[in-house]
């Protein structure tokens, strides 16, 4: 900044006294002007000089608030998911309550309602707890069900628990037949590096005889440890053949262990055929999906 | 002594910034008073009743986008352009403590007849607004408007 030099406004010295004071007076009378002439000189600085910068005033608070749209709608979408997602699940579980208590309805006294507990420690795997025992009529080899089929058999009965193993633990096994009777076998369990891809199988069936993929594999009664009918799976494919004589197949189960929360457990007496009542749940399923019997 | 150009240039620019900073981006105080140290920088630049003109323009330009003060922003830019005007007279110097002691007591000023002017109802508490934020923001133009002065290269171009 020059620190001196002449008066730049060289036409006599009381010109720019005026004009300051002219340009003084005119500020200080401003404010006393009546609101409409305010108003109008105001408005025609806002729509000249300023209107580029309120013009970029507006566009940022445009953006501003359209970026804000965006955050509340995305907040809008993640509220949403999780109520629905929360809602799935809820639905998932009170269906399978649902027929659960429907076949409970259906079975009567001689099954029991109880929850499923999973220890989750280490060689716990195919093991679960149900809060019911002997003082509720349960017994050692008591089979334990859902709406969809068989989960597995009570091991070890105490007053007020019990423990049992599901279908994927390497002891299990159950007599077990195709749906009309035709055909028999022992299903036991194919354990593979993950209990979730667990396979069962149906082994010692006829070699000269099929069973068509699809077909609902029952409990068959014998042995006396399990009662008739209680569906175990489908079948799949043909797993392997023994000689000329046998043939086994893997079988798509009826119910997933890890999926089981809420089971029934049967009771002393339960009876020996209680086929009729999954007959309105996941056999008629099993039907559907294919034509039933085995193939000549 | 022909007034360099770009005095001219930073004096736009300033001002420009200034309501780009204010009204554009609607910083606020965290932005400096461009204005006034635009104003207080052309002051000294032109005679009396120019710079009386470019306050009064200034402050006319604030005062536009005041709905209950019109007219305090007016009087202020006017006084203070007119003082600037007339420190060109009074002192001679281009020193670092009289740049500093311009700037901040120029944008002070300016604050204070702000105050006075804006009426009862509007001020605020008078050590809280000419006291206090009043130097604060005298001391950031000072700062702002040493700084300019010397990245622009205007200062030293000065004769001693």
């Amino acid at each position: 900044m020059p620190a001196y030099g002449p008066e730049p406004e060289t036409n006599g010295g009381r010109r720019p006294g005026m004009l300051a004071i002219t340009f003084l007076l005119l500020a200080l009378s401003i404010s006393y002007l009546p609101d409409v002439a305010q108003q109008r000189i105001a408005w025609t600085l806002r729509v000249s000089i300023l209107r580029p910068f309120l013009a970029t005033q507006e566009r940022i608070l445009a953006a501003r608030m359209n970026a804000q749209n965006v955050e509340q709608l995305m907040g809008q979408i993640d509220s949403m998911t999780a109520v629905l997602s929360t809602q799935a699940a809820l639905f998932d579980e009170n269906s399978t309550l649902r027929k659960l208590l429907d076949l409970a309805e259906r079975a009567g006294p001689s099954f029991l309602p109880t929850t499923v507990l999973r220890g989750g420690t280490a060689g716990s795997e195919s093991m679960f707890l149900v809060r019911v025992g002997a003082a509720q009529g349960i017994y050692e080899g008591a089979p334990v069900v859902t709406w969809r089929g068989l989960v597995g058999v009570i091991l070890e009965v105490q007053k007020e628990i019990s423990r049992g193993m599901d279908w994927t633990h390497p002891d299990f096994k159950v007599s077990a037949m195709l749906q009309d009777g035709t055909m028999f076998g022992i299903v036991d369990n194919r354990r593979r590096a993950f209990r979730e891809v667990d396979r069962l199988v149906l082994n010692g069936t006829p070699f000269s005889e099929d069973a068509l993929p699809g077909t609902p594999v029952l409990t068959s009664g014998l042995g006396a440890t399990y009662p008739r009918g209680i569906p175990v799976g489908v079948i799949d494919e043909v797993e392997a053949t023994q000689g000329q004589w046998g043939k086994s197949y893997w079988l798509r189960p009826m119910v997933e262990p890890g999926e089981v929360t809420h089971v029934l457990v049967a009771r002393r007496g339960a009876g020996g055929d209680v086929g009729a009542l999954w007959l309105a749940d996941s056999v008629q399923v099993g039907e559907a999906r294919t034509q039933l019997g085995r193939r000549p | 002594m022909k007034t360099d150009a770009r005095i001219w240039l930073l004096f736009a620019g300033l001002a420009l910034m200034h309501l780009l900073l204010h009204v554009g981006f609607g910083i606020g105080r965290a932005a400096p008073d461009l204005l006034t140290v635009a104003l207080l920088l052309g002051a000294r630049e032109v005679g009396m009743g120019r710079a009386a003109g470019m306050g009064l323009l200034f402050g006319l330009l604030e005062d536009a986008l005041s709905v209950l003060s019109f007219g305090a922003n007016s009087a202020a830019m006017t006084i203070v352009a007119v003082l600037g005007a007339v420190t060109r007279d009074l002192f001679v110097g281009d020193s670092l403590f009289f740049l500093v002691s311009y700037f901040l007591i120029g944008k002070w000023v300016r604050d204070l007849v702000y105050w006075f002017m804006v009426g009862e109802t509007l001020r605020q508490p008078f050590v809280d607004q000419v006291l206090i934020q009043g130097l604060i923001g005298g001391m950031y133009a000072a700062i702002v408007g040493v700084v300019l002065l010397a990245v622009t290269g205007l200062r030293q171009q000065a004769p001693a």
